[in-house]
This record gives C-alpha cells, structure tokens and sequence, in this order.
C-alpha cells in the first residue's frame, strides 16, 4: 500500500514541478520518500526540482542514493552529468553524463551535457561529435512534435 | 546572469559578454507553449528591469542555445543603439495608416477588376489594415533577421548545424505564410511579401553554403537532402513553388540586402560600436526597402513605445483612415460589422 501511495505522491509532485511549483512538488517528493526510500525515481525526481532550485550539492547526494538503488538508472547520471556541470566540475560531469548516454542512447541532455563539459576540458573534437548526437535527437524530437501540433 | 540549464561554451560566453557591454541584466526562460523561434522581452522596448529570452520548454540543447543566440544577438544591436543614439523602430501614425491603406485599395481595385470572383466589399475593406500591419511587422523583423543570423553564422561556429535546421525550418513557415490570403490578397503585396522572404533565404543561402547538413542527414525525415547544400535546397524550395514570379522583386530585394552586408567586417572585436554600425545598416537596409516597395510615407522611425501606443490605437487609426478614403460610405458597414 505505501507504495502505491508512494507513486501516486511522486505523481503529484511532478505535476507541480512541471508548472515550476518547487516548494509544492518538494513536499511531496519528502513524503514519497518518507514511505518508500527504496524508489531511485523518487530520489532523481527530487534531484531534478534541488537543480531547478540552484541546489546542485544537494541534488548529487540525491543522484547518489538513486544510482546505489539502481546502478543502471540512467535519469539519475544524466541528472548527476547536470549537477557535476553546474558545480563546473566538468571532469566529473563528463563521467556521469558518459554513462548516462551509454545507458540510454536517446538522452539529448546526456549528450549535451557530455559536449559542454567535453569544451570546457578543451576537447573541442569531441565535443563536435556529443553535440552532432545531442542536435540529432532533439531535431527529431522537434520533428514529432511538430507533427503531433499538425494533428491538433 | 545566473541560470541552473547548461549552456555551450560560446553562448555562455556571449551572454556575459552582453551584459557587461550593456550593462544589464539577461533572464533565460523555459516555457511549454513558447514560439518555435524564441521570443525577447527587452528593456529598450518595455518597461521592464531585465531582458528575459524566452525559449520552448522543448529545447533543452543546442536548439536552445540557438534561440538564445539569435536573441542575445538582437538584444546588443538595440542595445548599442540606445547607448550610442537612440533605439528606434518602424512605427505608424494615423495619417501614415491613411496614405497606406488608401494606396493598398486602389491596388486591389485594379485586381478587382480582372478576377472572376470578386471579393466582398466588406472582405476587401477589412484585409487593408490587416495588410498594412502585416507589412510593418516584416519590415520590423525581416532585415534584422537576415542580420542577426549572418552575424550568429560567423562568431558561434559550433552551432552552424543547428542554425542550418533553424533556418530551413523558419524558411518553410514563412513561405506558408498568407498563401490561404493568395485570392484575396491584391497581386502586387503577395509577391512583395514573399519576394522579401526569397531575398532573405537566398541572403542566408550564400551565407551559410560551406555547410552540408551533417549530421542531421542520419534523421529519416532529412533523407531527401541529402548531398545538398543550402543554397541547393533552398533554392529548390522556391523554385517548385506558386509564387516563383516574386524571384524578380526578390533579386533585387538580395541586391538590397547583399550590398551593405558583405562589407560588414563579421569577425570585428564586439563592442558598443560594432553593434551600432550593424543597427545603422538595418535601419538604411530597411529604408531601402521600403523605397523598393514604394511604401515611403506608410511608415515613420519612432521610439519602441510609439509603435506600442499604435497597436493600442490601431483600431482607432484603421476607422479614421476608412472614413478619410470611403467618407460616410463606410460607417453603416464598418461599425455595424465592429460592434
């Protein structure tokens, strides 16, 4: 039962989240995890609203707890990738972002995030190839969504 | 500028470069529902304490650097301007909203009398102002697009793919632009309208020609152009269309644009001054085509707020202007059609 309600919680934060209502989706991402620790999605959500807030320390111990759940949980390292950036710790944020595009190859952010902090370490050709990837995926995703517009 | 999105090097970069140079204050916005090209709320326009760039939720890599780019780039040159003289915009009166739409209505009777089909006295009477605004919002955002992007082009080389796919992208939805309004538009506005946006392309064409669209070429959807290069595909793009008949206006519209642009000096240091001279040869490069076009005394350069207080009075200027060329004829149908 409590993890069902777990979900239905996290349901609701993401939903204040998306509408950019931090304090309301943290709160429920706090009871979410209150009855259901073991969930790596509550920890990466919660993650993801601590770096739209300007907390990226905070939001790594998150990362953390949601990669120990699930070594293979491929939002949390590309969510990692994010918080590494934005501490400009670019070596870090190049291994975490790494890994999260080798675990899930369709990740623009992933693929962004590896060719930012492929620039700042000054490997500009590499850098080339992550942004070619992550340019790739978002024009289809652009491409879908134009569709799906001509459809409404 | 603080922001928790990541951001390329080169954009980084330039932003903080505009706020030093302008000393201001640059708010980067997420939003669902934004423009596919991004929108800019800036200071030198409203009264606001920060410019805010506003870009689709959507775009979370380098489409969005993209956005900001182009904008940030818009933002120095009126920047520049309001620092170094004065920032001013194609505007409109009541008296130039007259001159315009009388000279618009005696086009489309010339029109009239050829068609078949002729349309609605009513239908003709409300496409004037419609026109004539449509008219002001290209001329205050097609030359300076042309600039914007020739300068993104030459000082942010990592994000050429992703201005390429831009730029065929907002070509497509130009073109589309008023052709359900071919039938009703006189002939003349229609072909000058998209002999602007042709201008614009091929400008951008021979801009952008080293580039072949890798890697975009590994999407499905991008198949068909493959091998071609910008100017191929853009130039293919208007040649199997309706309105080819604007390539005359439209090569001397290039000619218009070409000339100032080529002597720009595109990898000069960026300062205050070097964005003012590009306001300068937007400012003439619109005169000239608004010379082309014979709409001298439509439109007159007034401050941001001038144009802001028009849109707010245009229904007003647009009854005045129909009363000055109909007289009474148009109070029954106008007001009985407006309330």
């Amino acid at each position: 039962m409590t993890v069902k309600e777990a979900v239905e919680l996290l349901r609701k934060g993401l939903s204040y989240a998306k509408r950019t209502k931090y304090k309301e989706a943290m709160s429920y991402y706090d009871k979410a995890l209150t009855l259901d620790p073991k969930n790596p999605e509550a920890w990466y959500l919660r993650a993801s609203v601590l770096i739209d807030t300007g907390r990226s320390k905070e939001a790594l111990v998150d990362c953390d707890k949601a990669i120990a759940l699930d070594q293979n949980y491929a939002p949390a390292w590309s969510k990692k990738g994010l918080a590494y950036y934005n501490l400009e710790l670019f070596k870090e944020g190049l291994f975490a972002s790494t890994r999260a595009s080798s675990l899930n190859g369709n990740d623009v952010t992933a693929w962004f995030i590896k060719g930012v902090c492929l620039d700042e370490l000054g490997r500009s050709d590499e850098a080339q190839e992550a942004y070619g990837k992550s340019l790739e995926l978002e024009i289809i995703l652009d491409i879908e969504n134009e569709k799906k517009k001509v459809g409404r | 500028m603080k922001t928790e999105m990541p951001l390329s090097k080169p954009i980084r970069r330039f932003l903080n470069t505009t706020e030093e140079l302008l000393d201001t204050e640059i708010s980067l916005l997420r939003q669902p529902e934004a423009e596919p090209q991004g929108t800019l709320v800036d200071i030198y326009t409203y009264d606001i304490e920060r410019n805010v760039i506003i870009f689709p939720a959507q775009y979370i890599g380098l489409l969005k650097d993209f956005v900001i780019a182009k904008h940030c780039t818009n933002l120095m040159i009126k920047g520049a301007a309001a620092k170094k003289g004065e920032y001013k915009v194609c505007s409109y009166t009541e008296d130039s909203v007259a001159i315009g739409l009388r000279q618009i209505y005696l086009d489309a009777l010339k029109d009239e009398v050829n068609k078949k089909d002729k349309l609605p006295v009513q239908k003709l009477i409300q496409m004037l102002f419609i026109l004539f605004t449509h008219f002001n919002d290209d001329l205050n955002e097609l030359p300076w697009n042309a600039i914007i992007n020739a300068s993104v082009y030459h000082r942010m080389p990592k994000i050429r793919k992703t201005q390429l796919y831009h730029v065929m992208k907002e070509s497509k939805n130009d073109m589309d632009e008023m052709m359900e309004q071919e039938d009703i538009v006189p002939r003349r506005y229609f072909v000058l309208n998209k002999a602007m946006f042709y201008a614009r392309d091929m400008f951008l064409a021979k801009t952008l020609p080293a580039d072949e669209l890798m890697p975009v070429l590994n999407i499905p959807q991008m198949k068909k152009f493959n091998h071609l290069e910008v100017k191929e595909m853009l130039t293919t793009r208007w040649t199997h269309t309706a309105w080819y008949q604007s390539k005359v206006f439209g090569d001397n519209m290039l000619d218009i644009i070409e000339k100032p642009l080529t002597q720009v000096n595109w990898s000069a240091e960026p300062s205050l001054d070097y964005y003012y001279d590009l306001y300068k040869i937007g400012i003439n490069l619109t005169n000239q085509l608004i010379s082309y076009m014979t709409m001298k005394d439509w439109y007159v350069w007034e401050k941001p707020k001038h144009l802001l207080m028009a849109h707010d009075n245009s229904k007003d200027y647009e009854k005045k202007a129909l009363k000055r060329i109909f007289g009474d004829l148009i109070s029954d149908s106008w007001e009985d059609d407006s309330s």
